[in-house]
């Protein structure tokens, strides 16, 4: 442009964040490409017996093997032929339409094929969608999810941010590393933390499957969720599996009575190179019937990693949008992403959360930044904690149970406090490197990581190495809880891993009240049929989010 | 580093042109009439299929198909000559050695760090994608786990390079070094995602799932 005269204007549209975005036009032959790409499969079906024998225009005997697994475990042939008789206008019309039942949209939805429900939903709009979620998530309380990371993996910080994230309202909150063998430690802090915010929190560690899975099992954590499936046979088998062994891995976790869902989203298989030339939507309505094929409770989608992706394309947050309805289409539980930074754009990014967070879904994001987003460790979520009080101000702004909850600062510094605490009476109990009180007392009162000093990482990995070959688990860490003074926690402890046994918060869509008490899709399903119907917000409940502590009130003046 | 519109333009023209030359057949093609590997300040000769190491002071380096040959900067225009220089460098320090392959049939850093550890005497690999991800990983270990993960390419920068081959040396002396602190940049994702996705399709067409791991011999100029 050198030479030209430029338009003042211009210029400074050029300097907006969102010119920082990377937007990227459509690619068709790599499959970069949100929702209806002209390579998708038509739909079709024909069955033998009860036997699919041809599925969107494929023979059987073409199936990857992803779509045998869909074909035989995914799609109800009983209904099959009726469902694929009704027209795309005709179904997406049924999931707005407030005198159809959410059970009958389920009963025909499950029995479709893959290429007929992405082309069900391109016949819908954003709003549309957000109708249809209204009815179709099937718990019908909303609640919300948290990420609790630290950038320097310290165990006091972790204990003390899963307790004040436990004390805003999150119900779940999971963790991940900055160095791999903190695992164990990260697990520990949620696990300690979490039951100090509120007890009957389900904390989570993400990390490599199999550590995933023995964590779980000795009790130091409560739920697992990043058990990924793809799209593609390539991607799947890229990283060593198949619909059969995700499926496998699922029942180990149901066998030992812990909760757990899949994950997947749009893009995840163009950002892997292997997309094939079909749309994101297409690819990861593949992903949503698996997961219903492997008989699991639930998926987190809605992109999650790699929304930068389909944030990148046209109508990609559509799609996006599309993907959490038809996780809810399948009966399923979805934890519905808005847990990744995909924009530098205020705009953009609360425009994002909007599709789930008015609706509202199982669990609005999976997860909400609890740490400020330079401490995120799944590389920064759509929203941090320095944005909470905006979160309030929304939820009271609309009138919308958002899952959180106005708090005051004296009663976030006693739950960081005493969750800090805890862990140094536990670390001491176990013999692991010494946690001070100073230690304490920084974590209490910081905003992040930067706030606090460095620990001994060296000797901290060596404990954590420690921790996983001598075999401790919950019951260890409730134990020493019990010992030095915590008992009321230690008891949360066990109230949890009694839950394992109990096994009622493997029903769909499933959290844990403080008593104990199970909420899921079975005792609290979603009865929504229009207006007065639903979910409807209890009087207690509006007092709570109307009551943000800085607003003035008439009384004071 | 802005995403810049031309480069971008640039790959997605290279791209859809190798389709249309190729017509349907696998694009590994391209990678089997390689043409003799050329990057400013270092050469790469492949010396024959990488063997198994029984060198206790060696840390084996796998790259990614087209590194250094197609990509010649990583993600943010960090010359790939240099990452290998630091690499080198860091290993050195500690009195060790980093012996390079070039992995074609992934382009998975996972799986080529974890390929990399396999053939390492020491145990212990690393594994650097064009674009700059890395890792460091170890043997025994599961493909999906590591010793250091690296997963932000733009914001890993030469001192890091140095550190992760400094790092993979100590833990090849059998060392339990400090991790390298880790760069966390929240708003790598919505400025480089889209880019990422274009040059790992492009990456990922260079792969040979049929060819094994050969061994480069690294001459800096």
């Amino acid at each position: 442009m050198a030479g030209t005269k430029r338009s003042k204007r211009f210029e400074a549209l050029e300097n907006r964040p969102v010119h920082l975005d990377g937007f990227i036009g459509e690619w068709i032959e790599v499959g970069l490409y949100a929702m209806g790409s002209p390579q998708d499969p038509k739909p079709s079906i024909k069955i033998e017996g009860d036997k699919i024998v041809e599925m969107d225009g494929k023979p059987r005997s073409e199936f990857t093997a992803i779509e045998q697994f869909v074909a035989d475990y995914a799609v109800n042939t009983k209904n099959a032929t009726e469902a694929m008789a009704k027209s795309e206008i005709e179904l997406s019309r049924m999931l707005v339409d407030i005198n159809v039942p959410r059970t009958e949209c389920i009963r025909l939805f499950t029995a479709l094929t893959p290429a007929k429900v992405a082309r069900v939903l391109e016949t819908m709009n954003v709003v549309e969608m957000m109708m249809a979620m209204q009815k179709m998530r099937c718990r019908q309380t909303p609640a919300n999810q948290a990420h609790v990371t630290s950038a320097k993996d310290h165990p006091v910080m972790l204990a003390a941010d899963a307790a004040e994230a436990t004390f805003r309202g999150f119900k779940e909150i999971e963790t991940t590393v900055g160095v791999v063998r903190y695992g164990p430690f990260n697990a520990l802090a949620l696990l300690v933390g979490g039951q100090v915010g509120r007890r009957g929190t389900l904390s989570q560690d993400a990390l490599e499957e199999a550590f995933e899975l023995e964590v779980g099992m000795r009790g130091l954590t409560h739920y697992a969720e990043t058990v990924s499936v793809y799209g593609t046979e390539r991607v799947f088998v890229d990283g060593d599996d198949t619909p059969w062994s995700k499926s496998f891995l699922a029942s180990a976790y149901a066998s030992r009575g812990l909760k757990m869902r899949f994950t997947s989203g749009t893009g995840s298989e163009v950002q892997m190179g292997a997309a094939e030339g079909k749309s994101m939507l297409y690819l990861e309505t593949l992903c949503i019937m698996v997961t219903k094929g492997a008989g699991v409770q639930g998926l987190q989608n809605g992109s999650i990693s790699c929304i930068g992706v389909p944030g990148a394309v046209p109508s990609g947050l559509r799609a996006v949008t599309a993907e959490n309805l038809i996780t809810m289409c399948l009966d399923l539980e979805v934890a519905s992403g808005n847990d990744q930074t995909f924009t530098h754009s205020d705009q953009r990014r609360t425009a994002r959360t909007m599709p789930q967070f008015l609706p509202g879904t199982d669990w609005i994001f999976s997860g909400y930044s609890a740490v400020p987003n330079y401490d995120n460790m799944f590389a920064g979520s759509n929203w941090d904690i320095a944005d909470v009080d905006d979160y309030l101000a929304l939820q009271r702004d609309f009138k919308v149970d958002g899952g959180l909850r106005p708090v005051q600062e004296e009663d976030v510094i006693a739950v960081r406090s005493k969750a800090g605490r805890a862990m140094q009476a536990v670390f001491e109990e176990l013999g692991f490197p010494p946690i001070t009180d100073d230690e304490v007392e920084a974590c209490t009162y910081a905003f992040g990581s930067k706030d606090i000093g460095d620990r001994n990482i060296p000797e901290d990995l060596k404990a954590a190495e420690r921790l996983m070959k001598e075999g401790i688990t919950g019951v260890d860490v409730a134990k020493a809880l019990a010992k030095r003074g915590f008992r009321d926690v230690a008891e949360s402890l066990i109230l949890m891993m009694r839950q394992r046994v109990a096994g009622d918060y493997l029903q769909t869509s499933a959290w844990v009240a403080s008593d104990g008490t199970v909420y899921s899709a079975v005792n609290d399903p979603n009865t929504y049929m229009g207006p007065g119907t639903g979910y409807k917000m209890s009087d207690e409940r509006w007092e709570e989010i109307k009551s943000i502590p800085w607003a003035i009130r008439a009384e004071d003046i | 580093m802005q995403i810049n519109p031309e480069l971008l333009e640039k790959i997605v023209t290279e791209v859809l042109a190798e389709i249309e030359a190729s017509g349907a057949a696998p694009a590994s093609a391209a990678a089997v009439t390689a043409a003799p590997e050329a990057v400013a300040g270092v050469s790469l000769q492949e010396k024959g299929p990488a063997s198994r190491g029984t060198d206790p002071k060696e840390v084996v380096l796998a790259i990614s198909p087209a590194f250094a040959t197609t990509f010649k900067t990583t993600i943010v225009g960090i010359p790939l000559s240099a990452v290998l220089r630091q690499v080198f460098a860091g290993t050195e320090e500690e009195g060790l050695h980093v012996r390079v392959i070039r992995v074609y049939h992934t382009s998975d850093v996972a799986f080529m760090a974890h390929q990399a550890a396999r053939l390492s005497g020491s145990g212990i690999g690393i594994g650097i994608l064009s674009r700059g991800t890395s890792i460091i990983h170890q043997r025994n270990l599961a493909p999906l786990s590591n010793l250091e993960l690296f997963p932000q390419s733009p914001v890993i920068d030469l001192p890091t390079f140095r550190a992760i081959g400094k790092n993979a040396a100590k833990y090849a002396k059998g060392e339990s070094p400090t991790p390298v602190p880790t760069n966390n940049d929240p708003m790598a994702r919505p400025r480089y995602q889209g880019l990422a996705a274009l040059l790992h399709n492009k990456e990922a067409s260079f792969q040979d799932p049929s060819k094994a791991p050969v061994e480069l011999a690294v001459s800096f100029e």
